[in-house]
């Protein structure tokens, strides 16, 4: 478990803690167990070069998950996420790193709730940004 | 076959005809399952016990998950598992191609095992892109003991 983090430690334009992944091919077995979807592209090397990819790749909402998991330790316990989301805007495949990231954009109280809006993204090693998405969360006060 | 492809005014008629409900459930199983596969080891998603000491109900769902639908042979996809509904709406999209575009999860409330869930989809939006059809369908989530929405899902695929 991470430490707590507060509204009022937090800055615009602050980076939050990255989170490395690395997806083996029974990663992307669990992973289609855990989410239903068994389609073919993410553990059939066959099946997905013959639908004219490369190989296999990892499923996109996978990559959401992800950026779900980066908010998470971020926001700890007294955290709250409202809202987040990503595009898939390219492939990534099993054994790489996808990196993913977070920036604070906004951060205000409204209604006695604090708010924080982020850019968050998956990316690769080459630092190609692969799945830009935007989430809003509230994060509890010191005082 | 992408080239002949269009929108038309019938398959835009189709924006907001809600889908009949399906049962989603949460279980303390299907978190574990989840989270696994995303290769948390927060307990919060694992151990009962360390949840409720947490103040929540049972084990937290992941962000993302909201449920595996009830899988009813002949009624389910059986590769994507989600449910084949009577009415809602219908495009029969001629393409073989399929990636996911893009998921947006709004919460209103968390998600915890032993949740049982009430989904209804819509269709969203339809662009063509090139020659890529994009399709967003727009799922709300109520927990059904208590009615209550507790999230709203918006997933694009890609088409061509």
């Amino acid at each position: 478990m991470t430490e707590q983090v507060y509204f009022e430690d937090v800055s615009e334009g602050e980076e939050i803690p990255a989170l490395k992944k690395n997806c083996s091919t029974q990663q992307l077995v669990l992973w289609a167990a855990g989410s239903g979807d068994f389609y073919q592209i993410h553990y059939d090397k066959d099946f997905a070069q013959k639908t004219g990819l490369p190989g296999l790749i990892v499923h996109g909402a996978l990559k959401n998950a992800f950026l779900g998991q980066l908010l998470h330790d971020w926001i700890g316990e007294q955290g709250q996420l409202r809202k987040f989301g990503c595009s898939y805007r390219g492939m990534d495949v099993p054994n790489e790193d996808i990196l993913c990231r977070g920036v604070v954009k906004k951060k205000y109280a409204d209604g006695g709730k604090n708010f924080v809006e982020l850019d968050i993204w998956t990316e690769k090693p080459d630092g190609k940004k692969m799945s830009p998405g935007t989430a809003l969360v509230t994060l509890p006060a010191r005082a | 076959m992408a080239d002949e492809f269009e929108i038309t005014d019938d398959m835009r008629k189709q924006f907001g005809v809600d889908s009949e409900p399906w049962t989603y459930e949460v279980t303390t199983t299907s978190v574990r399952m989840y989270a696994r596969g995303i290769g948390s080891d927060d307990p919060i998603h694992y151990d009962v016990d360390f949840a409720k000491a947490q103040g929540f109900r049972s084990i937290v769902a992941p962000l993302g998950y909201l449920g595996t639908p009830v899988f009813l042979p002949g009624r389910n996809d059986p590769t994507f598992g989600f449910p084949r509904r009577e009415g809602g709406p219908r495009l029969n999209i001629p393409f073989k191609g399929l990636l996911d575009g893009g998921t947006e999860t709004e919460y209103l409330d968390v998600i915890c095992a032993g949740d049982v869930l009430e989904e209804t989809s819509h269709l969203a939006d339809l662009k063509m892109r090139g020659k890529m059809l994009f399709v967003t369908n727009e799922s709300v989530y109520k927990n059904k003991a208590t009615g209550q929405v507790v999230a709203k899902q918006k997933l694009t695929s890609i088409h061509m």
